[in-house]
């Protein structure tokens, strides 16, 4: 469908609240998810009684309790019964699945959220518990020794250096001096401090609305009119550290290439990766490419991704025409997400 | 100030291994390296499935290094409980002769200075292997492989299984209305909270009202009765899971409580045999003496805190068929 068609199943985000970003919340998961989800419908004019669709992103694993998102279903007020669902992923993945939904055509409002208390535990030893169980798990093979072998490939294709990398912490974090950081030690070579996102605690909700009922909710929807993810190999052992095929692959099916963005939200973790991607996604100097500060100020990780998406719709909702939002998954930019968000005159 | 409970997990898995992984384990008893043919490319590790297209691979397998060259690397300053040194070292991609694709591993390198890339490495054995990548303890550098401590030689059987313990340690804030729900069990109080909107109540220090979605505060809450009826009930078979401490079959019921629309569920029962458990049948509170108090619960554990669990209170059965529809 071209980026301007007006059709029956026009779904857009049209409204998204997250918590306060912090090191570590005194409140839980729930807790979280309640405040979030309120804050996103309120002012939409809109009740829990409204939400046809819930879809929750959240991780067993961070939280510690399995089956975390059942008891996460009481920020939902789930009675009667919703039709509700859940992915072991970043909400932006939940996005994906009630934009899915909405397309049946049979529903008009869902809410999404992503959640995660990574102060729970430590997400250094945890991580590695995720990795292939045969040959990368009994090492204790953690994200920092990834992300810095991958940095070691980008630097290495010529698509960044320490330098470049800590301009993106800078204009990131809004603070610090290029070469002040460049002159602490490392963390994992060639990855300093500043290379290494937050440790953050955090939660959003997104509603989504389709059509009309979008177009009486709000004046301005932002509306998703591209969306793909891909995936590749689990093991970073079989691929090229330098490039992101999926994030490519992805980009291209969700329609990048149908004419300019004006603003990325990249869920670029480490500083690199921001840089890999705006070269693999041919994101020119143009393009503002997270000013909302990315990840590299705030990581809650399971809604990092999905206030991505937020952070693009605010975009729109403020008047912009195009804007882009990337989520990604897995060790080395495994899996990667295109949501393409749109306004309308 | 809220609280915070610690607590460990700890996932003893025990993996199957299927045909190419458990090739490479054996041969890692043995002190050899296998890769896996795949077209023209050896991949190490090896998979069953070409990574590129999905197909699955002949099991054609290739001897490969043991030693190897270093293709990428990082320092690790400070290594983790995890790690497979406890003193700095480097996380390497080290393409082993002859392998197509790079294995990640530690090499045991002394200084950031002395790791480059191109670096020639070789394995250092552990003496005593069962069949997991572990048993290359490291990379070291040189040509020439060791094995520390005694060899006790490869796997008299094909290796078919690996075990891993995952272990987790997790701090959760504990919800104010499950702490108040804890302290007034140790009055032998069973305290209920009312939601202001719809007025449903809930047991347990269940901290909101989920059909409401709002958070229920200690001016919700109120005493529930200490009699009631088992809805429902299943027999428990335990298995002898790591951490299971029952031996005998046991009875968890669910209580509606006289009175009220409040279920407590999964309750063990006292002084009642599991085969004399009845739908109907009514129960009374039991709750734990100061001498049998501890710090965590009582045998309801969890936010129910003393209640140990329900006893017959010998009143005549509770006739009603749609009883058993009540487990929530």
């Amino acid at each position: 469908m071209s980026a301007h068609d007006t059709t029956a199943t026009d779904i857009a985000v049209i409204g998204w609240a997250h918590t306060p970003m912090v090191r570590h919340t005194d409140k839980s998961e729930t807790q979280l998810l309640m405040e979030a989800i309120t804050d996103a419908i309120t002012p939409l004019g809109l009740t829990r009684a409204d939400i046809d669709f819930t879809c929750l992103g959240s991780c067993d694993y961070i939280t510690g309790q399995a089956f975390s998102f059942v008891s996460n279903l009481d920020a939902i007020g789930a009675w009667p019964p919703k039709r509700d669902s859940h992915v072991e992923m970043d909400g932006a993945w939940a996005l994906y699945e009630a934009w899915l939904r909405l397309q049946e055509g049979d529903i008009e409002i869902a809410v999404v959220t992503g959640s995660g208390r990574s102060s729970t535990g430590d997400p250094a030893l945890i991580y590695p518990m995720e990795m292939d169980p045969y040959f990368l798990a009994p090492l204790g093979a953690d994200p920092l020794t990834f992300a810095a072998l991958q940095a070691r490939a980008v630097i290495a294709s010529g698509l960044a250096d320490e330098r470049s990398m800590a301009e993106v912490a800078v204009r990131s974090r809004g603070k610090g001096d290029v070469d002040t950081l460049l002159a602490e030690e490392f963390v994992r070579q060639p990855l300093r401090r500043h290379d290494v996102p937050p440790i953050t605690d955090g939660a959003a909700a997104m509603v989504l609305a389709t059509g009309d009922r979008a177009r009486q909710l709000v004046e301005r929807p932002a509306y998703i009119t591209g969306f793909d993810h891909r995936t590749e190999c689990h093991n970073p052992s079989f691929r090229a550290l330098d490039d992101s095929p999926s994030t490519r692959i992805a980009a291209a099916a969700a329609g990048l290439g149908d004419s300019p963005v004006e603003v990325a939200e990249l869920q670029a973790a480490f500083t690199h990766e921001e840089l890999l991607l705006r070269s693999v996604l041919g994101l020119g100097e143009d393009v503002a490419v997270n000013p909302s500060g990315g990840a590299l100020r705030a990581n809650p990780i399971m809604a990092t991704g999905l206030c991505r998406v937020g952070f693009a719709a605010d975009h729109i909702f403020g008047g912009g025409n195009r804007a882009l939002a990337h989520s990604t998954s897995g060790p080395c930019l495994q899996q990667n997400l295109i949501c393409i968000l749109e306004g309308r005159s | 100030m809220t609280r915070f409970v610690e607590s460990t997990i700890t996932f003893p898995y025990k993996r199957s291994l299927g045909p190419v992984v458990g090739a490479f384990m054996t041969a890692l008893t043995e002190k050899r390296i296998l890769g896996i043919r795949s077209g023209d490319s050896v991949l190490v590790p090896p998979m069953e499935w070409d990574p590129a297209t999905g197909a699955e691979l002949a099991h054609e397998f290739v001897e490969v290094g043991p030693a190897g060259t270093v293709e990428s690397w990082t320092w690790v300053p400070s290594p983790s409980e995890q790690h497979p040194l406890d003193h700095p070292f480097a996380f390497a991609l080290i393409r082993l002769d002859g392998a197509t694709t790079p294995l990640l591993h530690a090499v045991d390198a002394g200084a950031p200075g002395s790791v480059a890339e191109g670096m020639r490495v070789a394995p250092r054995w552990r003496g005593a292997r069962e069949g997991r990548i572990d048993d290359i303890i490291c990379f070291v550098p040189g040509e020439a492989p060791e094995t520390e401590g005694e060899d006790t030689g490869g796997a008299a059987e094909p290796v078919t299984r690996m075990d891993y313990l995952a272990s987790i340690t997790y701090r959760n804030p504990v919800p104010d209305a499950a702490d108040r729900a804890t302290e007034a069990s140790k009055d032998h109080r069973l305290l209920g909270l009312r939601c202001p909107v719809c007025a449903r109540v809930y047991a347990g220090g269940r901290g909101y009202c989920p059909i409401d979605a709002i958070e229920l505060g200690p001016d919700c809450e109120e005493d529930l009765p200490h009699t009631g009826t088992i809805t429902n009930f299943a027999i428990v078979t335990p298995v002898q899971y790591p951490g299971q401490t029952e031996t005998e079959p046991f009875v968890r019921a669910f209580i509606l409580l006289d009175g009220t629309d409040v279920i407590i569920p999964y309750s063990p029962v006292i002084e009642l045999p599991a085969d004399q458990v009845r739908v109907g049948q009514r129960v009374d509170a039991v709750w734990a003496s100061p001498a049998e108090e501890t710090d965590e619960a009582g045998g309801m554990g969890g936010n129910f805190g003393s209640l140990l669990g329900w006893i017959p209170n010998g009143e005549p059965d509770h006739d009603d068929p749609d009883l058993v529809n009540r487990i929530f």
